[in-house]
């Protein structure tokens, strides 16, 4: 077999026409799977393939027989390079679906899971109160959990001997005249002798009460305390601040109720209601067959307090509220006993996600 | 308190339901937070005579009566082994309805017709009073309906009157206020007595201002005997136990005026004569509630001539308590200083009726009224003849009337009320005086609670309505709200633990001793409780991680196999007066990292270093973290070190101050919260101490976009050789064009020697400008092997 480069038209021609028909004789189109397709291809157009040798003897040639042999020789190229693409793309098509079966998985075996994390509801709860407040204006405030007659009762016009102490059954430190804060309307207190007004503070935290364990008490629970003190401050914008609150926590179709009532620190006092949002106000278990659910206290900030702390309660005055947060965290996610936060307990904790974080 | 409908309407004139009284009382602040209907529960029940008992044929607990309802005849089955011919009874008739929407119907009992039921008192869901049916008095018609003869039906509310409203603890009481309110008259109190020139006995007070007015009236020749119905049916109303006509009648005026009244056995005091005085040490006090106290120095106590004989303002005692046997009463009518009676029971613990008034503050101006009023009806059921009461009075000072004006009030509420409905409203409250919209206003005595204009705004904002103030937005200029540095970082700790895959739990701050001994805590320096719920709840805690692990072995128990968990919260330590309380963060993590337990291999279980990555991650960005095994004496001290395994344990400090810790469990406190096999790994921070770090901004640096040399080496090392020493030795050579140092294999066994291990790292440069050569990257790596031989004694593993 003529293996020798070509150098002259006459022995270029013949080899061409050799390799023309070897071409054809392989037959790439043919081929049966891609190893063989693969030889075919190395055998003519491999770095020394016999096409690729034949375009490289060209070069050997006269001028005139390259411009006259050069576009048969690249045709020849190009249609079998065609072919062997062809014959590749069908035989892999033909191999993937072969391997589109017998790769199949058990699509329905269970996800693999990265282990998820999940804030407390009692976290998102307290955080979506505060978000909603902070969005009006209030900056994050807190204080001690141990505290001192003077903040925790006193400052606040609950002197001792008052009836108003009845409902804060109180733990008291061993040998020390500190006790753990019954409501977070210590921060009140705190907060006007940090600072100056005008102030608009949020102040949530965790209280003790010394109370025994039931499904609606807990002798550790959780509060958002609110203050605002400027010029001018009335029960009225206490009313607007809580509903605009209270409609952006339960929505905006939200109502409210404003009913009297009472705390030393306070005066006017008032309870805030919703309107039932498990029944359409006709009463159920939730609202205990009222219609409304009772959900926070406030009023306008007593101006004795705000003498205590040395201020001129001529010049200003405020209001104040107190949110339980595990009572709004029970409404909103329909836990029935307290204790359920406080347990830890994964089956729980894991029926709650961070979304509202 | 319970308040009775009906007793109410004594007092005023009220059309409206219970429904209807109950939503006006809420706009008053009272909430009505009970209803209980009383009277008959039953329908179709007449009196009826029983005419003839006889044995029922075919049965032997029974018996075939007939029974005279007045009008006819019937028969009637009756299985009570006390029914006979002659007596009363009450007879369910056919179509009668019982309690418990039983309908009485004829039919055959045992083959025998019957008409109707002969009922027992627990039939008609009356208290029982003795077994089988009830006999009734034989004074009633044939035929009269029973539920009649039982009085008028009532409905006793209970109503939750708060703390500053003493003056409604009574039916005249919340009369006056709903009469206020209604723009109705309060019906006029009966009354009037007389009472002859006789002296009572002679009173002393020896603390004028504990109490500022005694007045004490002797009754003789009393005949006390059961209360009359009216009276009874009263005091049952609102869940009071009727004891005698007198005693009766002190509690029935406390509830119908609010005054608190006391009758002694005038012949139980010894010396014939009153001591309002304190008490001395020693003293005791056997109690209406057959309980002694031992009563504490200095409490206000009424006493004859020996001993105290009451707790003023508390309660009685049983020595002097009036009976049936007592023929000379001494009535007490007195105002007690509310400081004095919180003292008395607080001190004692003991509360009464009376007490509770008091202690709120009850009406100084009642006491004689009162009194005179109780006197009168004790004259009426038990007879006697009262004499002149001998009053202990101390001068009062004068209340000042409350001075504001209109707009003041407008103001406080952010109202708009006209002058006129303001003024209205106050004057129907107490006395208004003052020119245009100056206002002075003068509270009654019975109303404490008045003294600014803030009150004078609570009184005008409840009587025109809260729901008649507008909804306002506070017109300020705000400042832009912040938050905490404790709450920043807060947020920033748990958005990377929940990315980290740990659930948040939440424990109580307080714990017992037995569980700090369980962590090897001491309770020494811990601020304790006074006044414990429970021994479990004595000591503030050291440490989140008792809580934790607390936690783990209850889910543990409970079917889970991984538990992930984190706390922040506060603890706690003594510091000389004071408690220094501190944030910190702590977590666990125990089991399979993933939930893919059918790909074992990929489910490895949580050890020391997914720990060690979690406190890394926390204190990225906090400045430069050295890292100390725990028994290290530079490691510095934490609450929670002694939980931590000595030996397996890293502590982090930042700038020599320690930040957090991170270790296996102490075998001994794994053990005791069944985690012995569990290989739990905790973690410990202060997050304080992270708050008040200044995180620095990540700032972008820049990468080759060209490619990089990586190089992979085996060595051998001696097994004590710790792996930072071999990252150091790298660094040390300071190539500048190393990029990384990746340590991807552990290997100890078979082809290495006892004492060696072998360790895999994949050594990777570049630089920034250009693509380095082979030979750059030889070089780089014999300075490394060469380096890590002659200071690590490392070879490369053949």
């Amino acid at each position: 077999m003529e293996r020798e480069a070509p150098t002259t038209r006459a022995a270029w021609e013949r080899s061409c026409a050799r390799i023309e028909s070897a071409l054809r004789e392989a037959g790439a189109a043919a081929a049966e799977d891609l190893p063989k397709l693969e030889e075919v291809r190395v055998r003519f157009l491999g770095r020394k393939g016999e096409l690729t040798e034949l375009l490289k003897s060209l070069k050997d040639l006269s001028i005139e027989d390259r411009r006259a042999l050069g576009p048969k020789a690249q045709g020849l190229k190009a249609s079998f390079e065609a072919a062997v693409g062809a014959r590749r793309a069908a035989l892999e098509d033909a191999s993937d679906a072969a391997s589109l079966e017998t790769d199949a998985l058990d699509l329905t075996l269970p996800a693999v899971r990265a282990p998820r994390g999940r804030l407390h509801p009692l976290t998102t709860t307290l955080h979506e109160i505060a978000r909603i407040f902070q969005l009006m204006g209030y900056s994050w405030a807190e204080g001690p959990f141990v505290e001192d007659e003077r903040h925790n009762f006193t400052a606040l016009n609950i002197p001792e001997d008052h009836p108003a102490r009845d409902s804060h059954d109180t733990f008291y430190l061993q040998d020390l005249p500190l006790l753990l804060r019954t409501h977070t309307s210590t921060v009140q207190i705190r907060a006007l002798e940090s600072s100056r007004p005008p102030l608009r503070v949020v102040c949530p935290g965790r209280v003790f009460r010394h109370e025994q364990l039931d499904a609606t008490h807990s002798a550790v629970f959780h509060q958002v305390e609110g203050l605002v003190v400027d010029e001018g401050v009335g029960f009225a914008d206490l009313k607007g601040h809580l509903q605009a609150f209270l409609q952006q926590l339960l929505g905006t179709s939200t109502k409210t109720r404003f009913r009297p009532s009472y705390f030393p620190f306070t005066e006017p006092s008032t309870e805030v209601d919703v309107q039932c949002f498990f029944c359409p106000g006709s009463g159920c278990p939730s609202c205990k067959h009222t219609g409304w659910i009772e959900i926070l206290g406030a009023g306008v900030v007593n101006p004795v307090v705000l003498k205590s702390v040395g201020y001129d309660e001529k010049k200003w005055s405020g209001f104040a509220f107190g949110i339980g947060v595990e009572r709004v965290a029970m409404l909103l996610h329909g836990v029935r006993d307290l204790r359920d936060f406080y347990t830890n307990d994964l089956r729980f904790l894991k029926q709650f996600d961070e979304s509202l974080l | 308190m319970k308040v009775s409908y009906n007793w109410l309407k004594e007092h005023l004139d009220l059309d409206l339901t219970v429904e209807a009284l109950s939503v006006q009382m809420l706009k008053l602040g009272f909430e009505v937070a009970g209803h209980q209907r009383l009277g008959p529960a039953f329908t179709g029940v007449v009196v009826a005579k029983v005419v003839s008992r006889e044995k029922h044929p075919n049965a032997d607990k029974l018996s075939v009566c007939v029974v005279d309802d007045g009008a006819t005849k019937w028969n009637v089955v009756c299985g009570a082994p006390n029914v006979g011919a002659g007596q009363t009874v009450a007879y369910a008739r056919i179509g009668a309805v019982l309690p418990g929407n039983f309908k009485i119907e004829g039919r055959k009992l045992r083959g025998v017709e019957s008409q109707g039921m002969i009922c027992s008192r627990s039939e008609l869901g009356l208290p029982k009073d003795a077994d089988g049916i009830w006999i009734l008095d034989q004074g009633p018609a044939l035929g009269a309906d029973v539920g009649s003869l039982l009085g008028p039906a009532d409905d006793v509310l209970e109503v939750e009157i708060t703390p500053n409203r003493p003056d409604c603890l009574s039916h005249r009481g919340l009369a006056r206020e709903l009469a206020a309110y209604l723009r109705t008259e309060l019906k006029p109190l009966g009354g009037g007595m007389m009472e002859s020139t006789a002296a009572s006995l002679p009173v002393t007070v020896e603390d004028g201002k504990a109490c500022p007015f005694y007045g004490a009236r002797l009754i003789a020749g009393v005949t006390v005997g059961e209360s009359p119905a009216w009276l009874k049916t009263k005091l049952e109303a609102i869940g009071l136990r009727p004891i005698n006509s007198v005693v009766d009648v002190t509690n029935y005026v406390l509830h119908d005026i609010g005054q608190p009244l006391h009758a002694f056995d005038a012949d139980q005091l010894a010396g014939s004569k009153i001591v309002v005085r304190r008490s001395k040490a020693g003293e005791k006090l056997l109690a209406l509630d057959h309980k002694t106290y031992d009563l504490p120095e200095g409490l206000l106590v009424i006493a004859d001539a020996k001993k105290p004989v009451a707790l003023a303002g508390v309660m009685g005692g049983e020595e002097t308590a009036v009976t049936t046997a007592t023929k000379r009463i001494i009535l007490e009518g007195a105002y007690f200083n509310p400081a004095e009676a919180r003292k008395s029971s607080q001190k004692t613990r003991l509360r009464s009726d009376s007490s509770y008034r008091f202690e709120r503050g009850a009406d100084p101006e009642a006491p004689r009224a009162a009194a005179d009023r109780a006197a009168a009806l004790i004259l009426q059921l038990a007879g006697g003849s009262a004499a002149k009461p001998t009053e202990a009075v101390a001068p009062r000072q004068a209340r000042a009337p409350i001075r504001a004006d209109v707009s003041a009030i407008n103001a406080i509420l952010g109202a708009d009320f006209p002058a006129q409905a303001v003024k209205e409203v106050l004057a129907s409250i107490g006395d208004l005086n003052g020119a245009g919209a100056e206002l002075s206003f003068m509270a009654p005595s019975w109303r404490r609670d008045l003294e600014t204009a803030n009150d004078l705004a609570e009184e005008t904002g409840r009587f025109l309505g809260y729901d008649n103030i507008p909804y306002r937005m506070a017109p300020i200029a705000a400042k832009a709200a912040r938050l905490t540095l404790i709450e920043t970082a807060s947020r920033r700790v748990r958005a990377r633990l929940t990315a980290l895959g740990l659930c948040e739990a939440y424990n109580y701050d307080l714990l017992s001793e037995k569980a700090l001994a369980a962590c090897r805590l001491s309770a020494d320096g811990q601020p304790q409780v006074a006044n414990p719920l429970s021994e479990d709840w004595a000591v503030l805690r050291s440490s989140l991680l008792p809580g934790l692990l607390k936690n783990a072995q209850y889910n543990l128990g409970r079917g889970a196999d991984a538990v992930r968990f984190f706390e922040l919260g506060k603890t706690y330590a003594l510091r000389g007066k004071a408690v220094d309380e501190v944030w910190r963060v702590a977590g666990i993590l125990l089991g399979p990292v993933l939930d893919a337990r059918w790909q074992a291999a990929r489910s490895p279980r949580a050890s020391f270093y997914d720990a060690k990555a979690i406190i890394e991650d926390l204190l990225e960005k906090s400045g430069a973290v050295a890292w100390v095994q725990l028994s290290e004496r530079s490691a510095g001290r934490a609450a929670s070190d002694p939980l931590f395994h000595p030996i397996n344990s890293l502590r982090a400090l930042i700038n020599n101050v320690p930040i957090g810790t991170v270790g296996l469990l102490h075998p001994r406190v794994a053990r005791a919260y069944d985690l012995g096999r569990e290989d739990a790994v905790v973690f410990d921070a202060d997050l304080d101490g992270l708050a008040g770090r200044k995180t620095t901004a990540s700032r972008f640096q820049e990468f080759s976009a060209l490619p990089v040399s990586r190089r992979d080496l085996a060595l051998v090392l001696d097994k004590s050789t710790p792996y930072k020493d071999l990252e150091a030795v790298i660094r040390s050579c300071r190539i500048e064009a190393l990029q990384d140092i990746l340590l991807f294999d552990v290997y100890e066994g078979k082809n290495i020697a006892a004492d060696k291990k072998s360790l895999a790292i994949r050594l990777t440069f570049g630089r920034l400008e250009r693509t380095l050569t082979d030979a750059e990257v030889n070089v780089a790596v014999e300075t490394i092997i060469a380096a890590l031989g002659r200071k690590l004694g490392a070879s490369l593993r053949g």
